[in-house]
């Protein structure tokens, strides 16, 4: 893992001086801010790498906060994203919740609510980002495995016999043997347990997650 | 003497024995035409009796009768034995013909309404007069006397003649008959020329050639021109024929004419089970008011939809008591129109039937006149037309609340606009403040912050009042166009706008406006939005009411001698009375579906007329919301 930069609050808003006064009592909450007077401008100097989250304006020209929050959703790190409203209308806020908005404010809603929506979004920021890292760092691991060691793997997490893999595949027991031991090397695990949930963490065999040993 | 009688007698002895074989034919003939006449005669006397108005037929009978009486008179002369036989049945023979000729004439004027009367009258006075003198006068007529009787041979058999002296006075009797055919051809002239040819023909003409026969024979053989006997009887009797083959004809066509009342009876009765059953089908009820009995008469349908039983009888001020009393007036009025010369009426009003259901009937009638001009008839069909008015009214329903939701969702984007315009600057303001507020808490604080905050605060304020001035100013974009109009026509504009709202609600709707109102300078469209908005508020006022008079009324009156005031009242609750200055706050509203917008509106608009608007609670319950409007200058009114 890299050394943890301080997470950003990203504020787009068209309303220069909301954007303003809303970055000044953030940072004299002691938390640093950028500002954006448009989506695009903020998409164009994302930096993807940073934590942190975005308070966008529901309604802007061009780009509202909803196209926003669906652009960002197709990037491979999305930060949370919490809306401002002058005035909340049903039908955006139900969008918005639907597709996953941290958290939905009027923008004179009060200071403890948006300070709190804020850490809140930042605190899943890390959750997630972290779980991503750990994910990626995975996937590093299984992406070393050949192909007959993948297969191999396969039959391993069934929990089958080396005889019952030699058969199946139509090799020679030895050389199943030798095969898992490249892949417990490989994926530096001690034990088949751990082998077996390394492999649902990284999600390798989706499609067999929830069915039962074949045979027998 | 002696001898010669007894000579005559001897020679009557031989003839007796030989009267079977020598007399038949002309006996066969005359007897005949006379029974035939008499079978006529009798006939047509049976038909006079069954229909005394058929006097034709009595004429008729009459004339056959008198000419078999003739026939009889006539064999009789020719058989006489003695020249004072002869006489005597001659001197009697004119009775018949005096039954001949007066029913003849009388016939003519019945049958073919022709003929001049003094030609008639004449006739008949020279021929009753013939009949005197026949009575009177000589032997007879004809004769002074006869002094005797000549065999002469006729129709191969011998017959009796007389031979004397003639009566000048005959001349009276064959002046009759001359006079007679003048008749008869002036009469069948007038039929020809008025087109009845056919009986011109027949009863004219043949009359005429009979009448002229027998007249020339009376002439040429009582003046002992011609030795014949007299034999009228033939053409006596074609006169029977043309005239019986005429009336005959007549019962021909009286037949047919009774076939074609039949089928047409029957054709009637069809038209009838057809409109029956129209009717019936149409689900139609049918009243007739007989105004000169004073009766009424409703078919069975009728008296279900208006609840009266099959045999309760039927009086007008019965009928309007079933009439839903706020219709009732409308209806006597239609009604009064149609009886006054109109003629036809059509209305739609709510019938209360005695069980309290209440149905809408639509009736349409007609009234039928007497020669006089006044009404005679009223016919109308009237059908229950509730589930067609209950329809409309869940339409209008329907209209009411889709434009209402429009309003509503005009308001509400308007309104979410404005929050999100104002909540724009107000959250920088907020957000501002707060910022200032930690700022301030540092040690040392950062002034030159706190004073950028500040100004920023202020421009923020700025920036909402702005935004209010500009939300102001695009309600009231649309400038006054404000010309002269007169009160009265607002008022009634506005309440034929509302009336249709009204009826379907069940309100009356009240108009009062005083005469003779000077005109006002307004703007049309934003009074009469002002008015209806007034309207309709007063008409929901009613919606929550339980009271029996649902009523809003609008009065429009001068207010001094520059004013002129309009009220729209109510029946409802009336208005709380701390409410009765906060109902014109924006957004403040006693409705669950109103926006609070109508009154602050209406009285801006009433505001920028110059006027007043507010609102009072009346004393008989209720609300009133009056606005006052000045009268235009004169000047400026053209």
């Amino acid at each position: 893992m890299s050394e943890p930069l301080p997470p950003i609050v990203h504020v787009v808003d068209d309303d220069a001086s909301f954007l303003t006064a809303i970055s000044r009592l953030l940072r004299a909450n002691g938390l640093p801010v950028r500002t954006y007077s448009s989506a695009h401008e903020f998409l164009a100097q994302r930096d993807t790498d940073t934590p942190g989250c975005v308070l966008a304006d529901l309604r802007m020209p061009q780009m509202s906060g909803l196209d926003l929050q669906s652009a960002l959703a197709q990037s491979p790190n999305p930060l949370p994203i919490l809306f401002l409203t002058g005035h909340a209308d049903i039908p955006s806020t139900v969008q918005a919740i639907r597709d996953g908005a941290e958290d939905f404010l009027e923008k004179r809603a009060p200071k403890e609510k948006l300070l709190d929506a804020v850490s809140r979004a930042l605190v899943r920021d890390s959750r997630e980002r972290a779980a991503r890292e750990r994910q990626r760092e995975l996937r590093a691991r299984f992406d070393t495995l050949t192909e007959r060691e993948l297969e191999v793997l396969s039959h391993v997490v069934l929990g089958q016999l080396n005889k019952q893999i030699a058969a199946d595949l139509g090799v020679h027991e030895r050389t199943v043997k030798l095969h898992r031991t490249a892949i417990t090397t490989k994926l530096k695990v001690q034990s088949v347990a751990e082998l077996t949930r390394l492999t649902q963490e990284a999600g390798i065999f989706p499609e067999q997650d929830r069915t039962f040993p074949k045979g027998q | 003497m002696l001898s010669g009688t007894q000579e005559s007698l001897s020679r009557t002895c031989v003839e007796e024995y030989s009267r079977p074989i020598q007399m038949s034919l002309i006996t066969i003939i005359w007897a005949m035409s006379a029974s035939a006449c008499l079978t006529l005669a009798v006939f047509h006397f049976l038909v006079w009796c069954r229909n005394r108005e058929a006097w034709a037929s009595l004429l008729f009978s009459l004339l056959a009768t008198g000419t078999a009486a003739f026939a009889f008179c006539e064999l009789g002369m020719m058989r006489a034995r003695t020249p004072a036989e002869f006489g005597t049945v001659l001197r009697w023979g004119h009775v018949p013909t005096w039954l001949i000729v007066v029913s003849l004439v009388a016939f003519v004027r019945l049958y073919l309404k022709a003929g001049r009367p003094w030609l008639a009258w004449l006739v008949c006075g020279l021929r009753t007069l013939a009949l005197v003198l026949n009575f009177l006068v000589g032997q007879n007529l004809n004769y002074r006397e006869i002094s005797g009787l000549q065999q002469i041979s006729f129709l191969g058999e011998s017959v009796q003649i007389a031979e004397g002296v003639s009566n000048p006075w005959m001349l009276v009797g064959q002046m009759s008959f001359l006079t007679l055919v003048v008749f008869l051809v002036d009469a069948s002239v007038t039929t020809w020329r008025r087109g009845d040819r056919h009986r011109a023909l027949a009863v004219g003409g043949g009359a005429v050639l009979f009448m002229l026969f027998s007249a020339v024979q009376s002439v040429v053989v009582f003046w002992g021109i011609v030795r014949t006997p007299i034999v009228a009887t033939i053409s006596f009797m074609g006169l029977v024929a043309v005239m019986g083959y005429e009336l005959s004809s007549d019962t021909l066509r009286a037949s047919d004419l009774v076939r074609q009342l039949q089928e047409s009876k029957a054709g009637l009765h069809e038209i009838e089970q057809r409109m029956r059953l129209a009717v019936e089908a149409a689900d139609f009820g049918i009243l007739i008011r007989d105004f000169t009995r004073n009766e009424m008469w409703a078919s069975e349908r009728w008296r279900a939809l208006f609840g009266f039983s099959e045999t309760e009888r039927l009086e007008f001020q019965q009928v309007l008591q079933r009439v839903h009393p706020e219709d009732r007036d409308v209806l006597q009025s239609v009604l009064e129109k149609a009886r006054s010369g109109y003629g036809v009426y059509d209305v739609a009003f709510r019938a209360v039937l005695p069980s309290g259901e209440v149905r809408w009937v639509a009736a349409r009638g007609r009234v039928q006149f007497d020669g006089a001009g006044k009404p005679a008839f009223a016919r109308s069909v009237s059908h229950d037309i509730t589930t067609q008015k209950k329809a409309e009214e869940e339409t209008q329903n329907l209209r009411r609340e889709l434009a209402h939701a429009g309003r509503v969702t005009m308001m509400g984007q308007l309104a979410s606009a404005l929050a999100h315009e104002i909540n724009q600057p107000l959250g920088a303001i907020l957000r501002n403040a707060e910022a200032a507020e930690l700022f301030m808490q540092d040690e040392p604080p950062d002034l030159d912050e706190v004073r950028a905050i500040l100004a920023d605060i202020r421009k923020d304020d700025q920036r909402a009042g702005n935004v209010i001035d500009r939300m102001r100013g695009m309600l009231k974009r649309r400038s006054l166009d404000k010309k002269p109009l007169d009160v009265g026509e607002l008022v009634r504009e506005v309440a034929a706008l509302a009336r249709s709202d009204a009826t379907s609600r069940r309100i009356t709707l009240d108009l009062d406006v005083a005469e003779h109102l000077p005109p006002v300078l307004g703007d049309t469209v934003h009074l009469q939005q002002v008015l209806l908005n007034l309207i309709v508020n007063g008409m929901d006022a009613l919606d929550g009411s339980t009271r029996g008079d649902r009523r809003v009324s609008v009065t429009a009156a001068l207010d001094g001698p520059k004013t002129i005031e309009v009220a729209v009242n109510d029946s409802g609750r009336g208005v709380p009375a701390d409410q009765l200055t906060q109902i014109f706050d924006p957004f403040f509203t006693t409705k669950s579906d109103g926006m609070g917008m109508g009154l602050p509106i209406s009285r801006t608009i009433i505001e920028a007329h110059g006027g007043w608007l507010w609102a009072d609670n009346r004393k008989e319950g209720g609300a009133s919301f009056r606005f006052t409007l000045p009268i235009a200058e004169k000047d400026t009114v053209k």
